[in-house]
């Protein structure tokens, strides 16, 4: 049984289906063969219910934040205020990207918003500067999985669905290894900077960078705004997500007035759209979810590789291994869904701290998807800047080594996650 | 690694006993393991295995794999899993007579009496049962998992402390204005969202039975614990109605004397591990929680509200739930006079 | 007009999310009254964008999708792929949808309802078999425009990056 479902679900992937048909497929399937009674139309209901819970509300409204700021000024807004700062270092513009990143991260749950937001018009600059466009866009994706860790996150909204973690926590403890990422990539765009030559930039004179903040200083105030209101109580994540909203529109509309209220349809549609095929995966997930329940496979898989009495560090090592292997097929949203209450038992038993496992898994989720031979970064890129997937993954391997080192750090030193908790 | 690739249900063949026929079955809770249902639910699957000679064995899911409460009332009217512990609470949208369960203040003080009733009801057991079994679905014991208490910020002795206060609820509108009725203002949220919206102060109190808040940790989050008895959390033992029917009649009599073994053993349970973890919450000095007990006078202030929410009820539901629940009403109070 | 209806139900799904979600946070703050109906109204439009969703993202060629072997496929094998993927999966969200037709029925009989507003829960429901059905006709279409035209199409409004 596991390996129908297994095989059904590798070759349909490798055919090339939209992903939602081997994860609706692949469950169907063993349900009908091997589970006679149960009504298959069950399967429907675990769709609606896979949709159903609160907490992914934040979803859709952190996108729909993230669409009116990339179509209104905000995002550049960063962009000149990041620039005006560190532009004329060695590799500057390189780090200007990962800095920018980080900060629409922190506006943005979502990968994918990012490489749009801030990749399309960073990109022009990079390869203005003299940049490779296969260094440019490797860069790119590799630093939008910040938006992964840093607070909002919708990867992390999903881990606390399934386990019932509180989402602010683990928004907080995303900080440490997001901001970890961005230093790590500033000193490699230094260091690649000096190798390759690239040439320096003027520096922006005070005046400039003055003026440069205070346009920034509104866009730079969401963070404040979302993660401080889940922590004085103000709202929940998922109302923090509908203030970001309501912040969006009030910067862009009405002071801005870079956008029109007529537009507003139109950028909401672009949401629904991401929305839709984001969300037919989690339903998807939960479908598959629940039948791999049914069938008791969690239990099966866990015994087989945990043993008896394994240690915190090697199931932390395990659980590692298989989010990253199955973000290099899957979808990050899937694979916390299916992944995480396989191994939640055997975690809280080896003593693991739960908001320490969310940013393991998150972490690993983030890493897989920007990782060749498979993930759905490479994709967004891949349609975003409509280059073939060889040149999007061809400047990937730097990026992937630094990443794979920090997920090791990650794994070792809870600290470095914990740490803005313990602050709290 | 095909593990249990049999279906459940029958295995295969004459479905008339032949009398070696075998049974794999599958036993639904809503709660964790270690929580009262999946426990209980081990014991029954235990206890069934070993009256049957092991004909019959059976699996016991913890809640989250096959989804919300609702679900899993679901899959037991299309029998998807045999057995289920449903509560009330969780069907008031389908079967809506089922919220009975959730008027406080319903049910006796004496926990003896309650346990009577529950198991010797003829409105629970019958009429009741008769509303469940419409849907395929046949209840085949309701039992108690303990009294259910108040936490909070702040502490909750009189109504008037319900003034302003974000109570969170099961979703339901006979609870919900059951809160209002205190003055407080009810917020319906999933408990997978409760910890963290009591920890940020998001919601400021919440109602369960003791053995759940401490499993849960609310007690974590919240400075005050009230014992208010208010009401007492019943859950129902179910079986697929076609599956228990279509059983042999030895296989149906084991069910049945494993559902009457399961009564007093449910209810041992019951009181031992809400009275065990009342203690593992007075003893957490690391999260100090200050318990207060209702007097009886305080009670009746509650109780004062709280009554006018039965007609609510009977104008709600209907008719056969206003019968079902005058009748409840008079085998409690003739089981209080014994 | 199908086209104009699926994309006005998307893109109000997601506002009236917002309002819901922003109305409910200020409801509380200003008056401390939360709108009991504002996650019953917002479940069923996530239900509504999720679902009626499914047709225009496979009009776009939005659907998330593993594309490696595809992309590095030459032209015979990806032409032979995007005819028969789109059929293969218009079969799969017909069958889907019919299964959810059957529990859409099902919850219809039982006549269960949400909590607070007492929607009856088939309407939530609905939108999935249509969805499936109205995603269903839009692979078809894909596959067809891979039929009557030379190039390949990832979608009907999206040709080939190679065909660019
Ligand atoms: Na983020
Ligand atoms: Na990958």
């Amino acid at each position: 049984m596991v390996w129908t479902l297994l095989a059904i679900m590798v070759i349909l992937l490798l055919l090339g289906f939209p992903m939602m048909i081997p994860l609706i497929v692949a469950p169907l399937v063993v349900m009908l063969i091997y589970f006679d009674n149960l009504d298959p139309m069950m399967m429907a209901g675990q769709l609606v219910e896979g949709v159903s819970a609160y907490v992914l509300l934040a979803v859709p409204l952190f996108i729909f934040a993230a669409d009116i700021m990339s179509t209104g000024k905000t995002s550049r807004r960063l962009l000149d205020f990041v620039g005006s700062f560190v532009g004329h270092l060695r590799g500057g513009y390189a780090i200007t990207t990962a800095a920018a990143c980080t900060l629409f991260g922190s506006i943005s749950g979502s990968t994918q918003a990012t490489v749009v937001a801030i990749g399309k018009p960073m990109r022009e600059r990079l390869l203005k500067v003299g940049y490779k466009d296969s260094s440019a866009i490797a860069l790119i994706i590799n630093a939008s999985d910040v938006a992964l860790l840093i607070p909002p996150s919708i990867g992390m909204i999903i881990y606390a669905l399934v386990t019932g973690t509180s989402t602010g926590d683990l928004f907080i403890a995303g900080i440490g290894p997001g901001l970890l990422i961005f230093i790590c990539f500033a000193i490699y765009a230094y260091i690649h900077a000096r190798i390759f030559n690239i040439p320096l930039v003027e520096k922006a004179p005070w005046n400039v960078r003055f003026s440069l903040t205070g346009k920034a200083l509104l866009p730079l105030g969401f963070p404040f705004i979302i993660v401080g209101g889940i922590y004085t109580g103000y709202f929940t994540p998922t109302e923090a997500a509908g203030v970001a909203v309501l912040y969006a529109l009030l910067l862009e509309v009405v002071i801005y007035r870079s956008v029109k209220v007529t537009d507003i349809p139109g950028i909401a549609l672009s949401t629904g759209l991401v929305t839709s095929a984001v969300f037919v995966l989690v339903a998807g997930g939960q479908a598959f979810s629940w039948v791999i329940s049914y069938a008791q496979i969690p239990q099966m898989l866990t015994e087989a590789v945990m043993g008896t009495d394994p240690s915190a560090l090697y199931v932390l090592m395990i659980i590692a291994l298989f989010f990253f292997i199955g973000c290099m097929f899957v979808d990050p949203i899937v694979v916390i869904l299916i992944l995480t209450p396989i191994f939640w038992r055997p975690a809280m038993e080896a003593g693991i701290d739960p908001v320490h496992l969310g940013v393991v898994i998150t972490y690993q989720a983030a890493l897989g998807s920007a990782t060749p031979p498979f993930g759905v970064d490479i994709f967004t890129a891949s349609a975003v800047f409509n280059k073939s997937y060889l040149d999007v993954i061809k400047g990937t391997p730097p990026y992937i080594i630094i990443l794979l080192f920090i997920g090791i750090l990650v794994i070792l030193f809870e600290e470095i996650s914990l740490f803005f908790l313990y602050l709290l | 690694a095909c593990g249990s690739d049999e279906d459940a249900g029958t295995d295969n063949g004459a479905a008339d006993g032949d009398g070696d026929e075998t049974y794999e079955l599958r036993f639904a809770t809503e709660e964790y393991e270690g929580q009262l249902q999946y426990e209980y639910a081990r014991e029954f699957a235990e206890l069934l295995e070993e009256k049957t000679d092991g004909r019959i064995t059976t699996s016991v899911y913890e809640f989250g794999g096959l989804g919300s409460e609702v679900d899993q009332f679901e899959m037991i009217q299309n029998g998807g899993v045999e057995f289920a512990i449903v509560s009330p609470g969780f069907t008031g949208t389908t079967v809506r007579e089922g919220q009975l369960f959730a008027l406080q203040f319903l049910f006796s003080d004496d926990e003896d009496v309650n346990y009577q009733v529950l198991n010797e009801s003829e409105a629970l057991n019958e009429d009741l049962a008769a509303k469940y079994e419409e849907r395929n679905v046949k209840p085949l014991a309701f039992w108690s998992e303990g009294g259910m208490q108040w936490t909070g910020n702040r502490e909750l002795r009189e109504p008037s402390d319900f003034e302003g206060f974000r109570m969170r609820t099961q979703e339901s509108s006979l609870i919900l204005r059951s809160y209002e009725a205190y003055g407080a203002d009810p917020t319906p949220l999933s408990w997978a969202e409760l910890y963290s919206s009591l920890q940020l102060g998001n919601v400021d109190g919440q109602e369960n039975p003791i053995f759940f808040i401490e499993d849960a940790n609310f007690h974590e989050v919240q400075d005050h614990m009230t014992i208010s008895d208010h009401n007492i959390y019943v859950a129902m033992t179910t079986v697929n109605a076609d599956f228990y029917n279509d059983l042999p009649d030895d296989l149906r009599q084991a069910v049945d004397e494993t559902v009457d073994e399961m009564r007093p053993a449910a209810q041992e349970m019951q009181l031992e591990m809400n009275e065990e973890l009342l203690t593992a919450i007075e003893e957490d000095d690391a999260n100090p929680t200050e318990i207060y007990t209702l007097s009886e006078e305080e009670r009746n202030a509650f109780r004062e509200l709280a009554i006018p929410m039965q007609d609510y009820f009977r104008d709600d539901v209907g008719e056969d739930g206003a019968a079902i629940l005058d009748k409840l009403l008079e085998e409690i109070e003739e089981a209080e006079g014994n | 007009m199908l086209h104009w209806v699926e994309k006005f139900i998307l893109s109000w799904s997601i506002i009236v999310i917002a309002i819901m979600t922003v109305g409910n946070v200020i409801s509380r703050e200003l008056t401390g009254s939360s709108w009991a109906f504002s996650q019953e109204i917002s479940r069923l439009a996530v239900i509504m964008a999720t679902f009626m969703g499914i047709s225009y993202a496979a009009r776009k060629g939005r659907h998330i999708t593993m594309s490696a072997f595809f992309d590095l496929s030459p032209k015979i094998v990806k032409k032979a792929l995007s005819i028969l993927n789109p059929l293969v999966s218009a079969i799969v969200l017909f069958v889907i949808a019919y299964f959810a037709y059957e529990y859409m029925m099902s919850t219809y009989a039982s006549g269960r309802t949400t909590a607070a507003l007492q929607i009856p829960i088939w309407i939530m429901v609905m939108f999935v078999p249509l969805g499936l059905v109205l995603g269903g006709i839009q692979f078809l279409r894909n596959m067809w425009v891979n039929i009557v035209n030379e190039e390949v199409y990832l979608a009907q409004d999206k040709k080939d990056y190679d065909e660019q």
